[in-house]
């Protein structure tokens, strides 16, 4: 698995592209797929940023293939546990006026991922997702 | 990187990745908005979440002022981002224009 530490700051969200665009060229996979990994992992790491600023001051990302899936895997340290495989649905057919602006990145991810998993340990969130490339 | 740029008749260009780490900067730029807007797309490489929540906060106060949101020459993968999150039956999306086929 390919792991890297990064600032807990949307202002990392540049190198973590860079490294997901480094992990699909040395895997051989089409920069096409980047679209929807970024994405997935932006949308985790941002939520770890916004709700756990007390954490520890960097949150580890590692990438692995496993057959026709990428698996991305985000740990988060020192913090309160959060599992977002529990959070509440996105009602999209609900009016935009009735609507909050949050919630929606959650929504994208469930939508993309083919599974997503938490565990919580030692004060530790590990959030495990897998999204399968297309052909 | 992410710019919004003039565009055509009043418009605007959205350039580059509207990622969380750009969202401010362009909530800033689009509240200085008081008109219907066309916003072209077709530099558009990327949106999150935290893009479509500027989009969506600016369709609110427009719509709520009376004006229209329109964007034009979305890319597939962008159109996709809309659809599931229901944003394509709110908001007008018009998809970019296939190549022009060989002569």
């Amino acid at each position: 698995m390919s792991e890297r530490r990064f600032g807990r700051t949307f202002g990392s969200l540049e190198s973590i592209f860079g490294f997901v665009a480094e992990f699909l060229e040395a895997n051989g996979l089409p920069a096409s797929a980047a679209y929807e990994l970024d994405l997935v992992i932006e949308e985790l790491f941002t939520n770890m940023v916004k709700y756990h600023p007390q954490g520890a001051p960097e949150i580890e990302i590692g990438l692995t293939r496993l057959g026709p899936d990428v698996v991305a895997v985000l740990r988060d340290f020192d913090v309160e546990p959060f599992d977002p495989t529990r959070a509440p649905q996105v009602d999209t057919a609900r009016p935009l006026g009735e609507r909050p602006t949050g919630g929606l990145g959650l929504h994208l991810v469930r939508r993309i991922a083919r599974d997503l998993r938490y565990d919580y340990r030692d004060r530790s969130s590990t959030i495990t997702v897998a999204l399968r490339l297309e052909p | 990187m992410f710019e919004i740029r003039p565009g055509d008749e009043g418009g605007l260009r959205l350039v580059g990745r509207l990622d969380a780490s750009e969202a401010e900067g362009a909530m800033d730029v689009l509240l200085k908005v008081d008109h219907p807007l066309v916003a072209d797309c077709s530099e558009l490489d990327y949106i999150s979440s935290a893009g479509l929540g500027v989009i969506m906060e600016t369709y609110k106060r427009l719509h709520a002022r009376g004006f229209g949101l329109r964007l034009v020459n979305v890319s597939p993968h962008i159109r996709n981002i809309f659809r599931y999150v229901g944003l394509d039956r709110v908001i007008e999306i018009d998809q970019a224009s296939p190549p022009h086929p060989n002569p």
